[in-house]
């Protein structure tokens, strides 16, 4: 008995000390809240993890579309427990189906932060239950095979041990015939935008042949119209739209690709000093994001994980108008150049050569800079409603975004990349699935119109 | 002075570390009923369609064979650095010509792309 | 000879190094993180929080994988751990303090480092994981190519010594510490350093782009132990460059034991600094730099120390 008392006890401390930790977190960015859910980063309450084993709580921000809510209830039960999930809608309507329907909610004019704790601090001191697993305890592959680990049949390919089948044989491009694995990443991979689905086979650390999905954004609905109102890019697509704010906005938006870029290269500290910068970015900080590029060329941050990596050849690119790719390969395609608002201004569009991840991330650094240059010079001038804007990724208009146009090259361009380098290619592209998503969802034009 | 020597307590040091780890890892807590849904891999929400144990293609192979090569050589330096000032300029020039071969096979290894696989 | 009187007070002493050595590398990683993110660190969360993340591990349950290697996942922290205890062991505190010191001492820690690629290789293996065995492998190619390198850049300070004891190899640096007699000897230990622990830019089995690779799967008390292995083998690679190169207990005004534990710290807070400022190396990239530049490099250092000895 008294063994008992002090082993409750014991626990109860623990529960105590462990609620002072900061609370590890696996979030989940959907539609309109990638910003805010980055932001995150920032708070020393919370820890954004990158792989639910490492978490606690699952938040979910903004509006996660149905079609990725199986994948969603799969990684909140890959949460080790206890566990808890948060909802932080921030103008979604409703949480993606087969979600818990006791998850904590964020109302919109709360501190996330605060409520993220309570919530955590709740779970741990045995005030709220843990959840239950979502998904059926079903094994994903019936038994079959022979013997005591089901691996009978002809050879460890014969049957399908503990459930799951081997990787088959296949050819190499050096002779020898190993394993090809399968291996579906995302859409909640951490390095990638949510929903990203990359199904790549890998021979050893080489990717073979690699598929990427079409935007799960697509068939986002009645809230799509609503959150195209809040992205200045999707606004200056039917309405004229301050240079200023548009030029502050595709800063912010390179900082935070370079604060996810570092991320990747596991330089957190680094990303929270970006991210920070990346919040707050006014015309006024141009000279500091200059003078940070320095500092991280300095500590070799592009050279050393994206030089020679990911080239894509101007040759593929031309036309297409995929933005910072498109210029970092020495592309001057700007649709900004084609407004006479951007053209009196004196605007140039910065050109890079080399292709390769190391220019691109040159590239959007050397924009973050001119942008807040730019905005600092705009005053009041708006811009000419064409039906045509450069966002921070390329060319847009209805119906048409950059991610769906670069689509068709990722396959051939991730083709024999070891896994890093692969990583570090996507990462570079800055694909946005939301983006496409929005413009893709419904007519744009129609709606100007 | 103690009973065991030196090697005996670095042997007891290393046997009472692991039991320490294994005792811990028996203490924790665990989750001895989980549901197959929270057993699958993690890679971002998907699951895996075959197991992750496989007939892995490690492509450095032609770098680790040469790991063999060069690990042998230090078996070789470690006698060779005791003796070394004893032994004076001999024991130098010896160990000289036999490193200066290996260093040709690093060379040729490298030309021949024994280092990058991608 | 200079020895602890018992083993279990060898075992004891070693036991609470490591412990506190954890606790500090975890303090350290978090305050040099808070300057370089640029946010303020407060002492008293910075020196609370170590437990209070140990306690969040602890209460988080063990998941699992279907059908993993159970008993290796247990064994990898486990053998990790003992391999940086030995490792650590085999590092004197003092002209008469050390917990251990075998004629072949330094052998002892060579055998140690090269056992480590098996503990994190098991541990990317057991949880029958893709991202996780990616990792192993990739540890395997790095443990081939930093193995040579590292050790030949520690081999070096026996010359002076002429012997294989790491208590001799600190006594004969008592004119001149080896930083000075060879000067490439401590970068070079450094970087294959940072290689052993797979820590900061050479974090390749655990990285960023595998979602934390070998240890993706681990949760709750196996999180903790494998976080505290990492950082004991990562104390031990300091502790092991101090003596070799930084002249261990030798030092003005202090007794020897506390220049030991401060040299120590330096070189702790260097790595820790690379490992929040230097973006990760690709693992091939590694490989070819650690073949061709880091091993002609290290017996460049050898030799050409070894010439201006016998001068």
């Amino acid at each position: 008995m008294a063994g008992r008392g002090i082993r409750v006890g014991l626990r109860q401390a623990l529960a105590q000390l462990a609620a002072g930790a900061p609370v590890p977190v696996f979030a989940v960015a959907g539609a309109g809240a990638r910003e805010r859910v980055a932001d995150l980063r920032l708070s020393r309450e919370i820890e954004l993890v990158d792989e639910p084993a490492a978490a606690q709580l699952l938040l979910i921000g903004g509006l996660v579309p149905d079609v990725l809510s199986a994948p969603l209830a799969a990684v909140h039960d890959a949460m080790p427990g206890p566990r808890c999930t948060v909802f932080w809608p921030l103008g979604a309507s409703t949480m993606p189906a087969l979600m818990v329907p006791h998850a904590v909610r964020i109302p919109d004019s709360e501190d996330p932060v605060a409520i993220i704790v309570q919530a955590q601090r709740a779970v741990l001191t045995g005030i709220r239950a843990s959840d239950p697993p979502l998904l059926p305890d079903v094994d994903p592959n019936p038994w079959r095979g022979i013997g005591p680990y089901g691996q009978g049949g002809s050879g460890m390919t014969g049957g399908t041990p503990y459930g799951r089948p081997m990787a088959e044989l296949g050819p190499d491009r050096d002779g020898l015939r190993l394993d090809l694995l399968p291996l579906a990443i995302g859409p909640f991979f951490p390095r990638f935008p949510t929903g990203l689905i990359v199904e790549v086979t890998m021979a050893g650390d080489l990717v073979v042949e690699a598929a990427i999905a079409g935007s799960p954004f697509a068939a986002l609905g009645a809230d799509a119209t609503a959150r195209r109102g809040l992205q200045p890019f999707l606004r200056a697509l039917s309405e004229p739209v301050s240079i200023a704010e548009l030029e502050v906005a595709r800063a912010r938006d390179h900082l935070r690709w370079a604060a996810g870029t570092l991320l990747t290269q596991g330089l957190r500290a680094l990303a929270a000093r970006v991210l920070r910068l990346a919040r707050s970015a006014t015309p006024a900080e141009a000279s500091a994001v200059a003078s940070l590029t320095r500092h991280l060329e300095l500590v070799r941050v592009p050279q050393w994980s994206g030089a020679g990596i990911g080239c894509l050849d101007r040759g593929l690119l031309a036309g297409l108008g995929v933005g910072p790719i498109g210029r970092a390969a020495g592309l001057a395609e700007d649709a900004r150049t084609e407004d006479p608002s951007y053209m009196a201004l004196g605007f140039e569009p910065v050109v890079m050569h080399g292709g390769d991840a190391a220019a691109r991330w040159r590239l959007r650094m050397a924009e973050a800079v001119q942008s807040l240059e730019l905005a600092g010079r705009a005053g009041a001038r708006r811009t000419r409603t064409t039906g045509l804007v450069e966002s921070p990724r390329g060319r847009l208009a209805a119906g048409d975004a950059p991610f769906e146009r670069l689509r068709p090259l990722l396959a051939t361009l991730l083709a024999n990349l070891e896994w890093g380098d692969a990583v570090t290619t996507i990462v570079s592209l800055d694909l946005d699935l939301e983006e496409a998503g929005l413009v893709s969802s419904s007519r744009v034009g129609a709606e100007a119109a | 002075m103690n009973l065991l020597g030196p090697l005996g307590v670095t042997l007891t040091v290393f046997v009472s570390a692991v039991v320490a780890v294994l005792v811990l890892w028996r203490l924790g807590r665990a989750n001895r009923t989980a549901s197959a849904s929270e057993r699958v891999p993690f890679s971002g929400g998907l699951s895996p369609s075959v197991h992750a144990w496989s007939r892995y293609h490690a492509r450095y192979y032609v770098m680790s064979l040469l790991f063999l090569a060069f690990d042998m050589e230090m078996v070789y330096m470690y006698p060779w650095a005791v003796v070394f000032i004893s032994e004076g300029p001999i024991a130098m020039v010896e160990m000289g010509m036999f490193i200066a071969i290996l260093l040709l096979g690093i060379l040729y290894a490298w030309r021949e792309g024994a280092f990058e696989w991608a | 000879m200079s020895e602890f009187p018992s083993p279990q007070l060898a075992v004891i002493v070693i036991g609470a190094v490591m412990v506190a050595a954890v606790y500090l590398v975890t303090v350290l990683e978090r305050l040099v993180g808070s300057v370089v993110a640029g946010t303020p660190w407060q002492l008293r969360h910075g020196l609370a929080f170590p437990l209070r993340a140990a306690a969040l591990l602890l209460v988080q349950r063990r998941g699992t994988t279907e059908r993993p290697d159970a008993a290796g996942w247990a064994s990898a922290p486990a053998l990790l751990t003992a391999l940086a205890a030995v490792a650590l062991a085999m590092v004197p505190l003092g002209a008469r303090l050390a917990a251990a010191d075998p004629k072949t001492g330094f052998v002892v820690f060579s055998a140690a480092i090269a056992f480590v690629m098996i503990a994190v290789y098991l541990h990317g293996w057991s949880s029958n994981s893709a991202l996780a065995l990616h990792g192993a492998y990739r540890y395997a190619a790095q443990a081939l190519s930093f193995q040579i390198p590292f050790l030949l850049a520690t081999l070096a300070t026996a010359l002076p010594a002429r012997s294989l004891s790491i208590v001799d190899i600190v006594t004969a640096q008592q004119p001149l510490w080896n930083v000075v007699r060879q000067p490439l000897g401590l970068p070079l230990y450094l970087i294959a350093g940072l290689a052993v622990s797979f820590w900061g830019p050479l974090n390749l089995p655990d990285a960023a782009d595998l979602a934390g690779g070998t240890s993706v799967q681990d949760s709750g008390v196996a999180r903790l132990l494998w976080k505290g292995a990492r950082a004991a083998l990562l104390v031990a690679v300091a502790a092991m460059g101090a003596a070799a190169f930084l002249g261990g207990w030798w030092g003005p005004w202090l007794p020897g034991p506390i220049w030991t534990v401060l040299k120590t710290l330096i070189l702790l807070l260097v790595l820790i600094a690379a490992g929040h400022l230097l973006p990760r190396v690709r693992i091939q990239r590694f490989v070819v730099v650690a073949w061709v530049v880091l091993i002609p490099l290290a017996l460049a250092n050898i030799f050409v120390s070894g010439a201006l000895l016998l001068l």
